[in-house]
């Protein structure tokens, strides 16, 4: 299973991992940082996860595009062909790698990101409803 | 036939649709609920929760049961969805094809009127009827387990109902 990071300001990282804990149950490949909660220095976690990750498929998720948190990520991950950053996380993306069973690339990756988006849910009942026969054929 | 009939008082939603549809590979999903059947708010949440890709049949637990017993249906793999135990226990009396009853998610939006509910599992908190039909269900020839979300162990209900 690919390996996940997701580094946050605050505890949106681990807040996204205790979702997905309830979601899916499959939350033992996903390392979080949840950084500025305490006075520790999170720049030295990163280093190691990149470093631990060697040559294996990885992915980090970061909060905020621009952001410290990206930023540091991105001096880290940089030279490192086997790792994508993604920024402006959302539960719906981490959740859609997680379950996702192909192979990691980029387009795949894109496509991924392009059904993850924040949308505006409207109320409009429909009746496209099926009779037991369609249903059943 | 019923490849797994699921009690969920949240019926279709993120470990149902994302998880277990993918899991069972289940083309068909059938809601087997009397207030669902009847309420085009609910209609419409379900159908927003249910995957791209998979057939949704929304009807009261009776007219579930003629689907389920439609002879068209034997060679289709269905995920059956309740919202209670004693939905689940009718259905398990008047359907043959079910090949397992997994009793998930009971009882955090349960009405309090018959007391306060016992609480049998970690997700499963029923009142006194809905207990009873446990028992009932635990009964019949049909597999009966609990299991949220498939990487759980599945919990069989006769070691929970222990002692209740």
């Amino acid at each position: 299973m690919k390996k996940i990071l997701i580094a946050s300001h605050g505890h949106l990282a681990s807040g996204i991992k205790s979702s997905l804990q309830i979601l899916t149950g499959m939350t033992d490949e996903i390392t979080t940082i949840d950084a500025y909660v305490d006075e520790h220095d999170y720049v030295a976690d990163i280093k190691q996860y990149v470093e631990e990750i060697g040559n294996d498929p990885a992915i980090i998720f970061t909060d905020l595009f621009g952001g410290s948190v990206n930023q540091k990520v991105m001096l880290e991950v940089a030279g490192h062909d086997n790792i994508f950053v993604v920024s402006g996380t959302n539960l719906p993306i981490v959740l859609s790698v997680l379950l996702d069973e192909q192979e990691l690339t980029k387009s795949h990756l894109e496509e991924l990101i392009g059904m993850s988006q924040v949308q505006l849910v409207e109320v409009e009942p429909n009746d496209d409803d099926l009779s037991d026969d369609s249903f059943l054929s | 036939m019923i490849v797994q009939l699921r009690v969920d008082d949240r019926l279709i939603h993120g470990q149902v649709a994302l998880v277990w549809t993918k899991e069972l590979d289940t083309p068909g999903i059938v809601v087997a609920n009397d207030n669902a059947a009847s309420n085009e708010m609910v209609q419409m949440t379900l159908k927003m929760a249910t995957p791209t890709g998979k057939k949704l049949l929304i009807r009261s637990v009776d007219d579930a049961i003629t689907v389920f017993n439609n002879p068209k249906g034997k060679g289709m793999r269905m995920f059956a969805l309740t919202n209670c135990v004693k939905d689940a226990l009718k259905i398990a009396q008047n359907v043959e094809d079910i090949e397992g009853i997994n009793v998930a998610n009971v009882g955090r939006f349960a009405d309090k009127s018959e007391g306060e509910p016992i609480q049998v599992g970690s997700t499963l908190m029923l009142s006194p009827s809905e207990l009873d039909a446990l028992k009932e269900l635990d009964k019949l020839d049909v597999p009966v387990f609990q299991q949220v979300v498939p990487s759980n162990a599945k919990v069989s209900i006769t070691n929970l109902l222990k002692n209740k």
